[in-house]
């Protein structure tokens, strides 16, 4: 493996450039903080209620904003550009991840601080904050790669927000009910079990469940991610 | 002189299509080597199979005695610049902030980027936003940052269609320049022209197949018909061949003082490439 802070970081300061003066684009990390003062002036406190911001944050910002940036460059054609630079593909993926890592991270705290969230193990917790922004990331950079333009880009990204964000709501449904027994394992739904489970003050065993359910997707959807970022260093 | 290109029976096929039938040519070290044909005749496909951006159907296409498939490793792609149609830049940054990304990717100092700028003549324009750029300096800001890490080998995939003829005289003289610091250059143009005053060796690309290749002046010899135009001075042209007649009427010209001027008819880059193709560029 090959990396180079001086070339991640170059990476990195130019999406924020970039993003900082896409108003188009930017604007959409208002949305989990409006939901965050909404749930909070609301005053209940379910872990349901709470992570509904959180998952909308991990859809519509993470994700949806890593899938723009990497369509963009390919809408541009600077990806291949930077592909064919001495930079690695680890150098361009995780210079490419950064700018969105920091504003998930910045955006998780602001709306668990106003939804009143404060969780009873916060190093587990975080740790699951972690490895959901990564899945996250990668699922973006998934549909970015998949896409030529960022329009195309914002609409294949739907799928991915609805089922990965919105699914855990399927426990509305009841815990028998065959949908749910099937998308409790999706990521989304592991994190607000990890999150119950901190809240009962569980054994460590039952905590790390979730964080191995979801360090799984998290590799899996990298793997898919390198795997496709190869194919596109060349035509065809 | 050692061979930086070496490319033999190279074929090119997208399905059914061969864009490239069977290519064979060698570029030496510190050449600027001229690859000239019409729209679709298959150069910016020869281009990408030698920097590793396309896998070809058959032969062999060789860059640094290195397979060309292997041009996308770290070591190789901090020796090679490229540009082409597949050259972008970030439109809601300045010309100064995309060059410095590259800077900082190939590691460079920001000396560099200041050297860059000089090369294309947009030393005085380094703030301007990239989306207000007009087409010609868009071009200019690529061509500088292929530049930029001082490659031992370029390829420009048409660096001068979007220029006025004085930046394009500009690029010429750092293009020159370049290559007397040692920069071997491969370019491609359908400016015979451009090729002409630039290139030590060409080569005449028509559907997908080499027609003639080699320098300019031996091709131009080589297809003239040794002719000369003589105008008089009541403005009569006369063709005159070599030989004993000929040199008779010239030398009764020009002893009663009637000759103008005397021309060689030597066919022009673009005359040879009709006569080859049957086809105009
Ligand atoms: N990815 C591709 N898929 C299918 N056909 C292709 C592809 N790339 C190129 N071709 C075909 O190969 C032929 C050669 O194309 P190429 O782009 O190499 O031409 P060119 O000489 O660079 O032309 P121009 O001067 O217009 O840039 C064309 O007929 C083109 O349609
Ligand atoms: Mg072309």
């Amino acid at each position: 493996m090959n990396i180079s802070i001086r070339r991640i970081q170059a990476i990195f300061m130019k999406d924020y450039k970039e993003f900082s003066r896409n108003y188009a684009v930017s604007f959409v990390v208002l949305i989990p903080i409006f939901l965050a003062i909404v749930y909070g002036k609301s005053g209940s406190n379910s872990i349901q209620t709470y992570f509904l911001p959180i998952n909308m944050t991990f859809s519509m910002v993470t994700a949806y904003i890593q899938a723009c940036l990497i369509a963009e460059e390919k809408e541009r054609n600077t990806l291949r550009s930077l592909m064919m630079s001495p930079a690695s593909i680890t150098d361009i993926l995780l210079g490419k991840s950064v700018l969105v890592f920091v504003i998930t991270a910045v955006l998780l705290a602001v709306s668990m601080f106003l939804v009143g969230y404060t969780p009873e193990n916060i190093p587990v917790l975080v740790m699951g904050l972690v490895v959901s922004t990564v899945f996250y990331i990668a699922m973006g950079i998934i549909c970015g790669l998949f896409t030529k333009s960022v329009m195309e880009a914002s609409l294949a990204i739907l799928p991915v927000m609805i089922i990965f964000s919105f699914a855990p709501l399927a426990i509305v449904l009841g815990e028998t009910h065959i949908v749910y027994k099937i998308v409790q394992w999706l990521p989304g739904s592991q994190l607000i079990l990890l999150a119950e489970e901190i809240n009962k003050q569980a054994s460590t065993m039952s905590l790390l469940t979730p964080i191995a359910v979801m360090s799984i997707w998290s590799v899996v959807a990298i793997f898919i991610s390198v795997v496709l970022f190869k194919k596109r260093t060349k035509d065809e | 002189m050692s061979k930086i290109i070496d490319v033999q029976n190279l074929q090119m096929k997208f399905g059914k299509e061969e864009a490239l039938k069977d290519v064979s040519f060698t570029v030496e070290k510190g050449e600027i080597f001229g690859f000239l044909g019409p729209s679709g005749s298959g150069k910016t496909t020869t281009i990408k199979i030698l920097t590793a951006q396309l896998t070809h159907s058959s032969g062999k296409a060789s860059v640094f005695q290195q397979n060309a498939a292997d041009m996308n490793q770290m070591e190789n792609k901090q020796k090679i610049g490229i540009l082409t149609d597949n050259s972008g830049l970030y439109g809601r940054l300045s010309i100064e902030e995309n060059l410095l990304l590259y800077c900082n990717l190939y590691e460079l100092p920001k000396s560099a980027m200041d050297e860059a700028l000089q090369f294309v003549n947009l030393q005085n324009e380094r703030k301007k936003k990239v989306n207000n750029l007009s087409k010609g300096m868009t071009q200019r800001v690529i061509l500088a940052r292929t530049i930029m890490h001082k490659p031992k080998l370029l390829f420009l995939d048409e660096p001068t269609s979007a220029l006025d003829p004085v930046n394009t005289k500009h690029i010429y003289k750092g293009l020159r320049k370049l290559n007397e610091l040692g920069t071997t250059i491969f370019l491609t143009t359908h400016d015979m022209s451009e090729a002409e005053t630039l290139c030590d060796r060409v080569a005449f690309l028509h559907k997908g197949e080499i027609r003639e290749i080699g320098d300019p002046a031996m091709l131009k010899k080589k297809y003239s018909d040794h002719s000369f135009t003589v105008e008089l001075t009541d403005g009569e042209k006369h063709v005159l061949l070599n030989g004993q007649e000929d040199a008779q009427r010239l030398f009764n010209w020009m002893s009663t003082q009637q000759v103008e001027r005397i021309n060689t008819n030597e066919p022009s880059l673009g005359d040879i490439f009709v006569q080859l193709t049957g086809s105009d560029l």
